[in-house]
């Protein structure tokens, strides 16, 4: 019986996509949200609920810095502080400059209005809450960039600490800035938001549902954001933010863009706080707000929206319901066994103990926090996990717009040297790529190989010499700024974005082809649609060279990739950015020998793409199939130069190689032969 | 006060601060010399260090406030067996953080441990703050009140002890880290932890003994901490945690004796600009010098540039 009406009940349920399930969903969350305040009329329960959604928007905000974008931020509460005290000074007495006629405009427009205290006349600040809400915004993602841009170019750990100097900071000028603040004392009689004429005053109702509003907002700004190039960006900054680098994207600019935009949400969130409770004091912006709002997006999962949604409300609701009702019953438990501790105790006071055990307990057990921000994709079956060994380079090639003309000179490096302090790592190294012609660098581990990769694409800053592509100096660009030149490149220990999945890997070799700004990724603009729906299947075109080895594992991370498929991915993500030059440093490495000779051939059928490409390589037959020139690097010189064969019986290059005694061996052979 | 006179008092002053702020620098900069890690615990290990050596002489040696002057060797047996206690309870929270808390997130990657050695550091923060309270503290004094004057300004008893103390802490730390065994292997861990757990170094009982001698100097530097300002808070550890980590950044962070210089050069700063500033703006002077050393020279001014670990 029962059973039957379970299944009478899911039914309906089971039948819908996963879209119109999450739609449902949403949409049953949103009248209960909305019907809240009509069913439960107790303005207590209501102003709770209030405080809990603006702690909800600003963990939102921290999420962006925090969790997408991984800068750990210790003083988000600075930009809340600064979007509060900007809303207070501007409606309140407390800053009155004398009243002249130039202010006139000003009050004309309503922001201002003449007050006479029986002395001169003064200007009063009248600014509408409404228009505070974008404009406070503004002001916080100023000073967000203001205090970014010389901090951000630091390691990720050393942020955290400064940051918390700004936190502490903030509060501290607020209190020793009496003429403006009205120091520790707080700013007095701020005003309550109007609309149509009528004050919200001091009744709960109103301010939810403009918190309701707010968090409906900035939920649904975060969700575009992350699934946008920018929030892919954030993420690969995240992840590796040397190869996020080499993939193209600006890490100085999309950090700041996260500080920016975070600050953004604080402030905002400061004006709405400081019109509901009408007083602003710096202790409401102290470091315990920032570890405050630090525990929310850590209980909820650090880059998950849902999840730092409900980890702020479950804070809230252990502080305001939860906290204050088991302390009753310890209370009642204390009376009853007559021991004085519990009756006395005071949970609440308990609560940022609770807080720092939440931090420690989810790094120890749940770093992923309650809804994780990613969920593992379905486990293949077996005829998608089955790959077979293909032969004859890359199949699909032809659906592939060629995008590379051969109108220009290639890679020309003339006399590049690179120190290390005292280790000369490349020692005026000359060499040419002519365009659309395949060179293989080799030579012994520790040989400047890959120092010379690093040097190409501004991972390493050189000496001296130059470095020319297509004509155009490389040496002094920035990374970002080289792979936009179209020279793009794999690493040789593999440097993917573990946690983001194959398709967002490959998208973000994209990263530097599209130009979505913020706005047109928020608002879906139909360039930025159009520009999305072309990456996608330009991507997926790119996926479907590799065959089967990568096409069924889109949705995965590629954390959870064999080693030969991660290479592949690496070399997915560089042709994704459409480059003209292509520089793998041992895309073999670790394979075996079949697939080996598969990514062999299908390096050489990118080749008919027109790439010119720049190969690092220890598998001298790999060389041999694919190589017009090689060239012989050790302890940083160029020690040969020319035909795979001839390079192969250098005497120089066999001494490097093997050392004296067996080259003598090897040529003994030649002769002999 | 002549011109000179405030100079050299507030020179007084901030090597008294200066040598504190060192101690505690100590501890940040073998943390983070070995594990790459801001360990943010080590601001409240500070001031439950305080809290351990007031405890003691409170309730070991009936010592309240400044009214009991004690010499001779009633004196030695009561500072030092605070100064002892309070290391070596300090030294074993720092050693029970790194072992059960920090240890199974070695290999994980991202802020994870700093966000786990955060929440440590409030939870050690509301421990004191439920038991001990918010008040600030009367913290025994059992020297006896000596000044010397030099000129107009004043040397008092307490503030030799305080430099004799660090002193002899710091060259027992260098002692250590130079020419012991143990003292070897870690400097060989901050360089290439890969190299040397190779050559057969204990990576872990590395990591755990830099904890405990960061955490027991930190111990040390709570009670002399008390000594100078006569009180104990529980938000002692905040104010100067952050200029001992200014301290170890500006010496070059990961460098012993680049700590040392750097907790004095801050102590100096503070005192000096206290005078000139305003001590209410002292924070913000202190941690524009970070913000300022940061983006101008990382390294510090003892530190080279580290190569890229990753």
């Amino acid at each position: 019986m029962f059973q039957a009406l379970k299944t009478q009940l899911a039914r309906p349920l089971a039948g819908m996509t996963p879209e119109r399930r999450k739609a449902l969903g949403l949409l049953v969350l949103a009248v209960v949200l909305i019907a809240f305040p009509i069913v439960n009329p107790d303005d207590g329960d209501i102003d709770g609920a209030a405080n809990a959604l603006s702690y909800a928007t600003l963990a939102l905000g921290l999420n962006i810095v925090v969790g997408f974008a991984g800068l750990l931020d210790l003083g988000y509460a600075a930009f809340f502080a600064i979007g509060a005290y900007y809303y207070g000074i501007f409606t309140s007495f407390q800053v009155m400059p004398l009243w002249s006629n130039a202010w006139g405009p000003l009050a004309f427009l309503g922001l201002v209005e003449k007050i006479n205290q029986g002395g001169p006349d003064l200007v009063h600040f009248t600014l509408s809450f409404w228009l505070a809400l974008p404009t406070g915004a503004l002001v916080a993602a100023l000073f967000g960039v203001l205090f970014g841009a010389p901090t951000l170019r630091l390691r990720g750990d050393y942020l955290a600490i400064v940051t918390l100097g700004f936190g502490e900071i903030v509060p501290i000028v607020a209190r020793n800035l009496d003429s403006v603040t009205n120091g520790a004392a707080g700013l007095n009689g701020v005003q309550a938001p109007k609309l149509f004429g009528t004050s919200f005053g001091v009744d709960a109702t109103p301010y939810y549902y403009v918190g309701l509003a707010l968090v409906a907002l900035l939920v649904f700004v975060s969700i575009r954001l992350r699934d946008s190039r920018i929030g892919r960006a954030w993420m690969a900054i995240r992840e590796d933010e040397t190869a996020a680098s080499a993939m193209g994207v600006n890490l100085v600019r999309f950090k700041l863009l996260a500080f920016a935009i975070g600050a953004a949400f604080a402030g905002m969130t400061g004006v709405f706080f400081v019109a509901k409770l009408q007083t602003a004091t710096p202790e409401m912006f102290n470091f315990a707000v920032s570890s405050m709002l630090l525990v929310m997006v850590v209980l909820g999962g650090m880059g998950s929206v849902w999840g730092v949604v409900l980890g702020a409300v479950l804070l809230q609701l252990m502080q305001t319901w939860f906290l204050p009702q088991v302390n009753g019953w310890m209370h009642d438990l204390g009376g009853l066994t007559g021991i004085a501790y519990l009756s006395n105790i005071d949970l609440v006071q308990w609560t940022q103990l609770f807080f720092g055990i939440i931090l420690v307990m989810m790094m120890l057990f749940r770093r992923e926090g309650l809804i994780p921000a990613t969920r593992p994709a379905p486990p293949l079956n077996f005829a998608a996990q089955h790959a077979e060994v293909k032969r004859g380079g890359f199949v699909g090639l032809d659906r592939i717009p060629h995008w590379v003309k051969h109108d220009k000179p290639g890679l020309e490096i003339r006399d590049v040297t690179v120190k290390f302090g005292g280790l000369v790592a490349l020692n005026a190294v000359s060499l040419t790529v002519p365009a659309g012609g395949v060179v293989a660098v080799i030579g012994p581990n520790g040989s400047g190989k890959s120092t010379l990769f690093n040097v190409i694409t501004g991972l390493v800053n050189a000496n001296s010499g130059s470095i020319r592509f297509e004509g155009m100096e490389l040496l002094g660009l920035r990374p970002d700024q080289v792979l936009v030149r179209g020279v793009a490149r794999t690493f040789q220990n593999i440097r993917l974005f573990p946690n983001l999945t194959v398709l967002e890997n490959v998208l973000l070799g994209q990263h530097a082809r599209l130009t979505s700004g913020p706005f047109s990724s928020v608002l879906h603009t139909p360039a930025n649609r159009r520009e999305e729906r072309e990456a996608l299947t330009w991507v997926t075109d790119i996926i479907a060279l590799f065959g089967n080895r990568l096409a069924p594992r889109v949705a995965q991370t590629v954390s959870g990739l064999s080693y030969a498929n991660r290479r592949r991915v690496e070399i997915a993500r560089a042709l994704a950015s459409r480059p003209r030059i292509l520089l793998l440093d041992e895309p073999t490495a670790g394979m075996n020998p079949a697939e080996t000779l598969e990514l062999a051939e299908q390096i050489k059928s990118l080749h008919d793409l027109g790439l010119t490409i720049l190969i690092i390589e220890h598998k001298l037959d790999v060389v041999t199939k694919l190589a017009d020139t090689v060239i012989v690097l050790d302890h940083g010189d160029k020690i040969a130069e020319g035909l795979p064969e001839v390079v192969r019986r250098d005497e120089q290059v066999l001494t490097a190689y093997l050392g004296r005694a067996a080259r003598a061996a090897v040529m003994e052979e030649t002769h002999a032969g | 006060m002549t011109t000179g006179d405030l100079f050299l008092q507030q020179l007084i002053n901030g090597l008294s601060l200066g040598s504190m702020y060192a101690l505690l620098a100590l501890g940040f900069t073998l943390v983070y010399g070995i594990m790459e890690l801001i360990n943010f615990s080590h601001f409240n290990v500070f001031m439950v260090g305080a809290m351990i050596a007031m405890l003691t002489l409170q309730w070991g040696f009936g010592l309240y406030g400044q009214d009991v002057v004690l010499t001779g060797l009633p004196l030695i047996l009561s500072l030092g067996t605070a100064m002892l206690l309070s290391m070596v309870l300090c030294g074993g929270i720092g050693v029970s953080i790194e072992r059960f808390l920090l240890r199974p997130l070695r290999q994980v990657k991202g802020p994870a441990a700093m966000i786990t050695t955060i929440g440590v550091s409030y939870v050690l923060f509301n421990v004191i703050l439920l038991t001990i309270g918010s008040d600030s503290k009367n913290f025994p004094n059992p020297l006896a009140p000596i000044a010397f004057h030099i000129g107009g300004a004043v040397l008092r008893l307490k503030e030799i002890l305080i430099w004799v103390i660090s002193l002899v802490l710091m060259g027992g730390l260098t002692y250590f880290v130079q020419y012991t065994k143990i003292g070897r292997a870690m400097r060989a861990t901050a360089q290439d932890p890969e190299a040397a757990r190779m050559m057969g170094v204990e990576v872990d009982r590395v990591v755990m003994m830099s904890f405990f001698l960061g955490s027991a100097l930190a111990g040390a530097c709570g009670m002399v901490f008390g000594l100078y300002y006569n009180l104990a808070k529980v938000d002692i550890g905040f104010a100067a945690g952050l200029r001992a980590f200014t301290a170890a950044v500006l010496g070059g962070i990961g460098n012993v004796p680049g700590a040392m210089l750097g907790g004095v050069l801050i102590g100096l700063i503070e005192s000096l600009s206290g005078q000139v500033i305003g001590t209410a703006w002292s924070d913000v002077v202190i941690f524009g010098l970070l913000v300022l050393v940061l983006v101008f020279r990382p390294a510090g001014l003892l530190g080279r540039i580290a190569p890229n670990k990753s």
